[in-house]
């Protein structure tokens, strides 16, 4: 089973991850206005509320990773230096 | 950047099965990101000069594909069996699921003459293709796996089917085929 954690202190309560959402996993906390994980069984782990994350306040952990074989590692090694 | 290029010197005699290949694991992921760019170009370059047209031409060379593919499949009536049959020939490149909301029972539903399932795709080179050209996904490369399963549905089933985009994710997408019965 999926499991979602959200860090509530870099949660900014933008709601973009309730609207991007297809299956309703998150609801906003109406008293703290931070995401909340409500229904964590319908996640597919497409991790389209990652991407649209502003603050980068989720982890997703017992899903299937997708292989990210468009990485070039070559250009990692050289921002690795720069960052 | 330091690019070393090395030059394989031997000798080469015709051979009727060849046992290598001439590169190594660093070769391949140079040519599989120079294939990625590549493809992404086309795929761009194609949707500017045929703009909607564009999907209609990529959906075809995949349904071909599927019809190619599953010509070995043995046949079914059974959507979930040409699912997990399709799954092994698509193989870890494509890798999918059947995905059902926690709430529902089975995989599969029944609409009439129609039967609707929804497909997880985890893997696909297609999503990794267009990550790598910096290329929205819902484009004319996605049209590629939409005829390619329903080509691939068509061979085994003999039926007519339709792949719809219902999400898209930067790890998965979800998307619904549907089959009618009632022939070709």
């Amino acid at each position: 089973m999926v499991e979602i954690e959200i860090d509530e202190d870099a949660c900014v309560g933008c709601g973009s991850c309730v609207d991007d959402c297809p299956n309703d996993v998150y609801k906003m906390n109406e008293e703290t206005w931070k995401t909340t994980v409500v229904n964590a069984d319908d996640c597919m782990a497409c991790l389209s509320c990652h991407e649209i994350c502003p603050s980068q306040a989720m982890t997703h952990s017992n899903i299937h990773v997708a292989k990210r074989l468009y990485i070039d590692r070559k250009v990692n090694d050289v921002l690795e230096k720069i960052i | 950047m330091d690019m070393e290029i090395e030059e394989i010197r031997g000798t080469f005699k015709p051979e009727i099965i060849p046992k290598e290949t001439g590169g190594d694991i660093e070769d391949y992921e140079e040519a599989l990101h120079v294939l990625m760019k590549f493809v992404g170009s086309m795929s761009s370059a194609l949707e500017q000069v045929s703009g909607r047209g564009a999907n209609a031409i990529v959906y075809q060379a995949g349904k071909r594909m599927g019809h190619d593919a599953a010509k070995m499949m043995e046949k079914t009536d059974d959507l979930e069996q040409a699912l997990n049959e399709m799954g092994e020939v698509l193989g870890v490149e494509f890798y999918f699921e059947m995905w059902k909301p926690a709430g529902q029972e089975g995989y599969t539903i029944e609409k009439g003459n129609e039967t609707v399932v929804k497909v997880l795709f985890m893997d696909c080179v297609v999503r990794q293709t267009l990550r790598r050209t910096g290329l929205p996904q819902k484009g004319p490369l996605c049209y590629l796996l939409y005829g390619y399963m329903v080509g691939a549905v068509e061979e085994v089933m003999s039926i007519k089917g339709k792949l719809d985009i219902d999400h898209v994710g930067p790890n998965a997408c979800l998307k619904t085929l549907t089959i009618k019965w009632g022939g070709k």
